[in-house]
């Protein structure tokens, strides 16, 4: 989580772009120019997704069955292709939510513990 | 669910829609189009990267360790360019080891497992009948009628006998190898005609018409494959016959015939003991399994059937011994002979495919220590142990592959010379081909060997301080790897001493027997032909008057020294007349119990001996002028029948074909001569003048002072002008006839010779490169003891003795592998032969000898060290 002094954007934790993709995606289905463009926004700036690592990652996604490809028109009328959560991508989401959640709450109580005297 | 693959036209397509909409935003966030199109494409990154890692995504695991091992193979081929001799070495070790066992697996896997061509091989039997003395007795008219006529579980019999015939009709009169079948035979053997037609029921019985049906071999050697041969009149012996077909291709048994002709051609079938006397066996029997029957069922309906028989005709069986039945799948039985023979060759193929991956594990394991430096090195940058595996499995990969692909190569001419050497035990290594099996014996070979290899090594280990490896790039020979490599040493000198001790004992044997005396003198200069009966039983032309003016004449040709008549080539016509007859002479009773001599009555003509170069002993030979019953002894008849000396004029009697023979007296004894057995043993023989015997055929014997084959033109005239119709055949001298006769022992050497010569190569290579890496890295070791004052030749003798002491293991454990092997072997074939002394100390000398040379090179480098820069060089 090394903070870039000259782009004030965190880089993503090893292995929460899955994640990301697939919370983004909950919305309908989307292209991969879309889908990055989501996570920024909804990261208000802050997370940038790398071409280099989104395509391959929802390539991998399909792969597993996660989500499902198909060819679409954008708005402006671009062809362009759009993903969409699979039943097991949408169990894929909820159970790395969990874990997420399990996680900043694990790290959150090493990192600020609680006073020991509470009552 | 599985998805679909998408192509790289989609990929593209992907990437243009993204960059599209990704202009498109900017253009209406207000971005003039140029440098909207620059930004996406800069914010994008690199394309063919991007595309590359998506298709990366899609491949299957294997593929990523795959292309990594792709990587370490190019490698390996850069690394293995500057050890070209190494490379080269390691290569054709293994490409000998392969080559050698993918030809033999081809010509066992031709000969002993594949199916014949006849039709439903599998339900083909095999049925003889044979006795403890007698390998195969053989089977007589009567029998067979019993046996078709009580056993269900075979569906139908077909007999064979073996006849030799002459045949007029295609070019010279000739003696031909025949088979004489009813009309059962073909059907019941499952094979059909190439031509024409073959034999059937309408062959069959003494009315029809004489049919003759060729071989395919003789068809197409013979005839030149002749398509107008069907219909062709021909004669064989007495008899006309008519070519009605040629058969298919198949394996020739019992007997490599060349024609196979009806009953009714056969004089001596159609006779009365033929047809009616139990003990007059001459028939082969096959049969065809019943519908649903087993060959288990089948052999015990026989065997019961048969034990009947046998009760029903005591007369007709033997008391000595008890006759049985054996019956065999008749494709084991045409392989049975080749069997032993090439399961010896395949075991020695392995033990030099053992000897072989030794000598390369020795040379890739001392090439794996030079790169220890770099294994600690790559261990250091993080490469597990599977990937440090796996860089060695690419190089024994590249070596491996290499070595298999010119064992491959080696494997074609190696099949083309165990098949011939093979089509001395059965006919049907003459068509081994090499094929896709042999490239499947050579791979799974060379895998074998690549993946073994790759475990022989010994990895850095993650523990082990690796500073030391990584800061000197230099040798460290590690107490572990020298004893892996005397061990392999130690492997190759074992296996190599076992065949090397088996050769020898081939040898030996080889050797003795060609040297053996055999009682005939100046056997070069004897010519040896056959003058065969037109068919069996048919008597010649002029009967015995024959001989005589044929001898008279040929005595007269310019260089003949003497010719005579016999019956009995030796050697070549061994087992044909029996050597078994029993005999009696005037003032010998054998003792009560004891059996009445036996031996070989043989008929010969005036001035055999002296042709033949035998000594008489005593008396005389027999002249042109006998007129009272005479007879000749051989020495050992005399020796134990006449103890004292007085062996002549009284009288003896003998006669294979009278019951009660009338006595005669005795002119002569002769050196012994054994005419069955090409290692001469005292034979005791009962010699008679002109018999009736030989008018059915005999054999000329001449003997000249100049080129015995040149007298053949002259000889075959002769017996022409008597006798136009007279094949006169397989003329050599006796000296040669013994050389055929020996001819299998002679290749067994050569080619067991040849094995052993190989395994002894590459041994003396496996011994030099293990002394030459201990030395190459002990260079220190070897200054510092110059430095303290030891003299060179100190340090060639402590090399020559390393390479000695490894020669003694190996053999020491080579004599008890070979002997526990031998007793493994006996358990299996009976009787294995165990090599004497003298092959075993000559495969002793020889191995250490190999040894010390092997060790010289080496041995003299290290004398050479020198002192400062051995010192200086880490």
């Amino acid at each position: 989580m090394a903070r870039h002094p000259d782009e004030q954007r965190l880089e993503l934790l090893q292995g929460t772009l899955d994640m990301l993709i697939l919370r983004t995606l909950q919305w309908g289905a989307q292209h991969g120019h879309g889908i990055g463009q989501a996570i920024r926004a909804q990261s208000d700036d802050l997370l940038k997704v790398e071409t280099g690592s989104l395509y391959p990652a929802l390539h991998r996604l399909v792969k597993r069955g996660w989500l499902k490809a198909e060819w679409g028109v954008s708005e402006a009328n671009q062809r362009a292709r759009y993903y969409r959560l699979t039943a097991a991508g949408k169990a894929q989401l909820l159970r790395e939510r969990d874990r997420w959640s399990q996680l900043v709450d694990a790290i959150g109580r090493v990192m600020n513990p609680a006073p020991a005297t509470k009552e | 669910m599985r998805s679909r693959i998408p192509n790289s036209d989609e990929l593209d397509e992907e990437i243009r829609g993204h960059l599209a909409i990704s202009i498109r935003e900017r253009i209406e966030r207000g971005e003039d189009p140029e440098s909207a199109r620059l930004a996406a494409l800069r914010e994008f990154g690199n394309v063919a990267l991007t595309r590359d890692s998506i298709r990366r995504v899609w491949l299957p695991r294997w593929f990523e360790e795959a292309a990594a091992l792709g990587r370490d193979i190019r490698f390996a081929l850069r690394a293995l360019v500057g050890v070209k001799g190494l490379a080269a070495t390691v290569v054709f070790t293994l490409a000998l080891g392969i080559g050698a066992n993918a030809a033999i697996f081809s010509v066992v896997r031709g000969v002993l497992l594949r199916p014949l061509v006849n039709r439903d091989e599998d339900r083909l039997i095999y049925i003889r009948q044979g006795r403890r003395d007698v390998e195969n007795l053989n089977f007589s008219v009567a029998e067979i009628g019993d046996l078709k006529a009580r056993v269900k579980s075979v569906a139908a019999f077909g007999d064979f006998s073996t006849l030799d015939f002459t045949l007029i009709g295609f070019g010279e009169p000739r003696l031909v190898k025949s088979g004489v079948v009813s009309g059962s035979f073909f059907e019941v053997m499952g094979l059909r005609p190439v031509l024409g037609r073959l034999l059937d029921r309408r062959d069959d019985g003494k009315n029809a018409e004489g049919a003759a049906v060729l071989t395919y071999r003789f068809w197409t050697t013979s005839l030149n494959s002749d398509p107008h041969v069907v219909g062709t009149k021909i004669r064989l012996g007495p008899t006309p016959a008519t070519v009605v077909g040629v058969l298919e291709p198949s394996v020739p048994y019992p007997a490599d015939t060349e024609i196979i002709a009806n009953v009714v051609t056969s004089p001596h079938h159609l006779g009365a003991t033929m047809e009616t006397n139990r003990t007059h066996r001459m028939t082969e029997l096959f049969g065809r399994l019943a519908p649903g029957a087993s060959i288990e069922q089948a052999r015990a309906e026989l065997t019961a059937v048969h034990a009947t028989m046998m009760r029903e005709h005591p007369e007709a069986y033997s008391k000595k011994a008890p006759t049985e039945l054996t019956v065999t799948k008749l494709r084991d039985q045409i392989a049975a002979p080749a069997r032993v023979i090439l399961l010896v060759l395949l075991a020695t193929a392995a033990i030099v495919f053992v000897i072989a991956c030794s000598n390369v594990a020795n040379l890739i394991l001392a090439r794996s220590v030079r790169r220890e430096g770099e294994l600690a090195v790559r261990a250091a940058l993080g490469a597990g142990s599977g990937a440090l595996r796996r860089t060695l499995l690419a190089e024994s990969l590249v070596l491996c592959g290499a070595g298999a692909m010119l064992g491959i190569a080696l494997a074609n001419p190696m099949v083309a010379v165990v098949s011939r050497y093979a089509a001395r035990f059965s006919i049907r290594a003459l068509d081994v081909h090499v094929d896709g099996s042999v490239l499947l014996v050579g791979v799974s070979l060379a895998i074998a060997a690549a993946i073994l290899l790759a475990f022989v090594p010994r990895l850095p280990s993650s523990r082990a301080p690796a500073g030391l490896g990584l800061a000197s790039g230099s040798v460290r020979i590690t107490p572990g790897t020298k004893r892996r490599l005397r061990i392999f040493a130690t492997t190759q000198i074992a296996c190599s001493f076992m065949l090397l001790a088996g050769a020898g004992m081939l040898l030996a044997t080889l050797v003795a027997t060609q040297s053996a005396k055999t009682g005939y003198a100046n056997s070069s200069h004897v010519l040896a032909i056959d003058i065969p009966g037109a068919a069996l039983g048919v008597p010649l032309k002029n009967g015995l008057g024959f001989f005589s003016e044929v001898t008279r004449r040929i005595g007269e040709l310019p260089g003949v020294e003497a010719a005579s008549v016999g019956t009995v080539v030796p050697w070549r016509d061994a087992d044909a007349f029996g050597n078994a007859t029993p005999f009696s002479v005037e003032g010998y009773t054998p003792a009560d119990g004891e059996e009445p001599p036996i031996g070989r009555v043989r008929v010969v003509g005036p001035r055999f001996f002296a042709t033949l170069g035998v000594a008489v002993i005593e008396g005389r030979e027999f002249t042109t002028d006998e007129h009272d019953p005479v007879a000749i002894i051989s020495q050992s008849v005399a020796q134990r029948l006449f103890p004292n000396g007085e062996a002549l004029n009284r009288h003896v009697s003998a006669d294979p074909m009278m019951a009660k023979p009338t006595p005669r007296r005795i002119v002569g004894v002769v050196a012994d001569v054994d005419d069955e057995h090409v290692v001469a043993q005292p034979t005791m023989a009962v010699y008679l003048p002109t018999h009736p015997l030989l008018s059915y055929g005999g054999r000329l014997f001449v003997r000249t002072s100049g080129d015995p084959y040149a007298l053949v033109p002259a000889v075959t005239r002769i017996v022409r002008e008597l006798a136009p119709d007279q094949p006169v055949e397989r003329a050599a001298t006796l000296a040669d006839v013994r050389a055929t006769v020996l001819a299998p022992d002679r290749v067994n050497a050569f080619v067991f010779s040849g094995f052993a010569g190989m395994a002894l190569l590459i041994a003396v290579v496996g011994v030099a490169s293990v002394l030459a890496f201990s030395v190459s890295a002990r260079t220190r070791e070897f200054g510092v003891r110059l430095a303290v004052g030891a003299a060179p030749r100190q340090l060639l003798a402590r090399v020559l003795s390393e390479g000695v002491v490894i020669a003694a293991i190996g053999i020491g454990a080579g004599a008890v592998g070979g002997y526990a092997l031998a007793r493994v072997a006996g358990k299996l074939f009976g009787q294995v032969q165990l090599p004497g002394a003298l092959p075993v100390i000559g495969a002793t000398a020889m191995l250490l000898g190999a040894a010390v040379i092997a060790s010289l090179t080496p041995a003299a480098r290290a004398a050479r060290v020198d002192v400062l820069q051995a010192l200086r060089s880490e």
